[in-house]
């Protein structure tokens, strides 16, 4: 699963209460303002339905919220169903696809997985597909139809890259450079930057690693999205440390850190002292008690090979 | 400049009220006007450690809801007098607290001159915690050489990351310091304990201080009187060492090492 964006659109009315919700977390006790509405970018992961089979959505559900259900529990999520307009007949819109979707049956299904859907992405409101989505719904684009991607995967919406020039790689750079200003407290500009570089004709762009240069204490969690998290310092045990790329400890690592969390299997953790928790490469994980006693306390490199999960020293 | 020193430690029992007192004793001895705040409102102890118990007529509660004036509800020490107790209030719970509330009692103290404001913090991370470190410059984690007490202070570490008003206003981060209390040397001799070593690289903070293990601190609780006025004990020298640290001097660190016992404290105990 990667992320996609919605966006504050003036004309999206069911982003209003998203963004008042952030709004009233992020101001702090001491000035409080009562409320205060305005308009606003976020970033939220979404989840894109490709296919009109729920027991196949369901199965593909379970296998990526098993990788990391910690991270994925109580996700907010933007469900996109504008590809199923992509499978229909143009003249016919939406009402195919639709009637073989049972929209209330899929909502229950994804909520069935711990994750909350907060919105429906549709190609057009008034389809009879929007009308039978119990959800708030936004006009989103369909990717273009040209874009041939048989393999049905959840994947995102680029609702910035509208411009055609940038259809052909917006799969692929808009996924890589949207992220995410939940957790890891990514500035809502830097956020912007990122979103706009959906609109240029770049293959990939290489997201600048997140670095943190002072210890991760105990119940503090990070995540880097789509890419490297570096901690100069030590990660305290009860800590914990996540990106969807590699994981590079300056320091001891005592809490836990689970990298490739997006599923990337080639992806690897680096600490100075190996003392942790636990460890976990795409999903795949290993407690410090099945670490053998030998490669504790010491420089370590952990990484996947074949399905198993391999600990050297440095 | 008026300076805000958070005693913190997430655990209880480890020591902060008697931190708070004697930090707030030894700062007031060197010349600067000095006020301490009693956060646990509910379970209210800095008052017996301070022996001004029968002293408490409003609290710190009642000038948060401005039922009382700053000058009604401080009580002025009487040994030292420079210093001020303000008391929390037994009756109430933490809810009673709000940030206005506080932030318009910090504005009162600064406009009264106070050079330190300790804040005694309650133990746990919630309300009562994370008001009484909000306002803080410099915070004095307290922790024992025992390994859940180390965790607990790497979680409240983290909270003054993240939730105090400097880190909220993305201005300079909260000064650490690591206050070791109870220490005791032969224990950790024996690996009973956690080494000071240990603790200092398990928490990655500066070295405030080293608090031996000493009868004379739960006496001097009992007496109401701050141990670091105890000059003959090893925990009030020990005390006096971290006010010199505190104000930036360097000195070494003492009470680290079992102690030989001398001839005579052998014959007769």
């Amino acid at each position: 699963m990667r992320t996609g964006a919605t966006t504050g659109h003036p004309s999206a009315a069911a982003c209003v209460p998203l963004a008042t919700s952030f709004i009233e977390r992020e101001s702090n006790v001491a000035n409080e303002k009562g409320i205060e509405m305005k308009g606003g970018m976020y970033a939220f992961m979404s989840l894109r339905i490709d296919t009109t089979d729920l027991d196949r959505i369901d199965a593909m559900l379970a296998d990526k919220v098993q990788q990391a259900p910690a991270f994925f529990k109580d996700t907010p999520v933007v469900l996109d169903l504008t590809p199923l307009t992509r499978t229909a007949d143009p003249d016919s819109d939406e009402s195919e696809a639709a009637a073989r979707l049972d929209a209330m049956a899929l909502i229950a299904c994804i909520r069935r997985h711990q994750l909350i859907p907060l919105v429906a992405s549709v190609v057009d409101k008034s389809s009879p597909l929007a009308a039978s989505v119990a959800l708030p719904l936004i006009e989103g684009r369909s990717r273009r139809d040209s874009v041939t991607d048989d393999t049905p995967d959840f994947s995102s919406t680029a609702p910035l890259s509208a411009d055609r020039s940038a259809d052909r790689s917006a799969d692929r750079s808009a996924d890589r450079s949207a992220h995410w200003s939940g957790s890891d407290g990514q500035s809502a500009e830097e956020l912007a930057m990122d979103l706009s570089g959906g609109g240029a004709e770049i293959e990939y762009v290489a997201r600048t690693p997140m670095l943190i240069d002072r210890p991760v204490r105990s119940g503090q969690q990070l995540y880097a999205r789509d890419t490297d998290l570096i901690v100069i310092g030590q990660v305290g045990p009860g800590a914990e440390v996540i990106a969807d790329n590699n994981i590079h400890i300056y320091g001891p690592l005592r809490g836990r850190a689970l990298c490739g969390v997006s599923g990337n299997t080639s992806t690897r953790i680096f600490c100075q002292s190996l003392e942790a928790e636990l460890v976990s490469v795409a999903g795949n994980y290993r407690m410090l008690e099945t670490i053998p006693a030998d490669l504790r306390g010491k420089p370590a490199k952990i990484a996947l090979d074949n399905d198993r999960l391999s600990i050297e020293p440095l | 400049m008026t300076k805000t020193i958070v005693v913190t430690s997430g655990k209880g029992g480890v020591g902060k009220t008697t931190t708070s007192a004697s930090i707030a004793t030894g700062l007031a001895r060197r010349g600067f006007k000095t006020v301490v705040i009693d956060f646990d409102v509910g379970l209210r102890n800095l008052d017996l450690i301070m022996g001004c118990e029968r002293r408490v007529v409003y609290d710190l509660v009642n000038l948060v809801n401005q039922e009382s004036s700053l000058h009604q509800t401080l009580i002025k020490d009487k040994r030292l007098d420079n210093l001020y107790i303000l008391p929390a209030s037994q009756t109430r719970d933490k809810d009673a607290l709000t940030i206005e509330g506080i932030a318009r009692v910090m504005h009162k103290l600064r406009k009264a001159e106070f050079d330190y404001i300790v804040c005694d913090s309650p133990a746990g991370i919630e309300k009562g915690a994370k008001m009484a470190l909000y306002f803080a410059d410099e915070a004095i984690v307290t922790t024992n050489p025992e390994v859940s007490s180390v965790r607990d202070s790497d979680r409240i570490l983290g909270i003054l990351q993240s939730e105090s008003k400097r880190s909220k206003m993305n201005e300079e981060p909260v000064k650490e310091h690591l206050l070791i209390t109870r220490y005791n040397p032969a224990r950790v001799k024996d690996g009973q304990m956690l080494s000071v070593d240990d603790i200092v690289d398990l928490l990655a903070i500066p070295l405030l201080g080293i608090i031996p293990e000493s009868s004379s601190v739960l006496e001097s609780s009992n007496a109401g009187k701050p141990v670091i006025l105890d000059e003959e004990s090893e925990a009030g020298q020990a005390y006096a060492d971290a006010i010199d640290r505190l104000l930036g001097e360097a000195k070494p660190h003492r009470f680290m090492e079992v102690q030989k016992k001398g001839l005579l404290k052998r014959i007769f105990g």
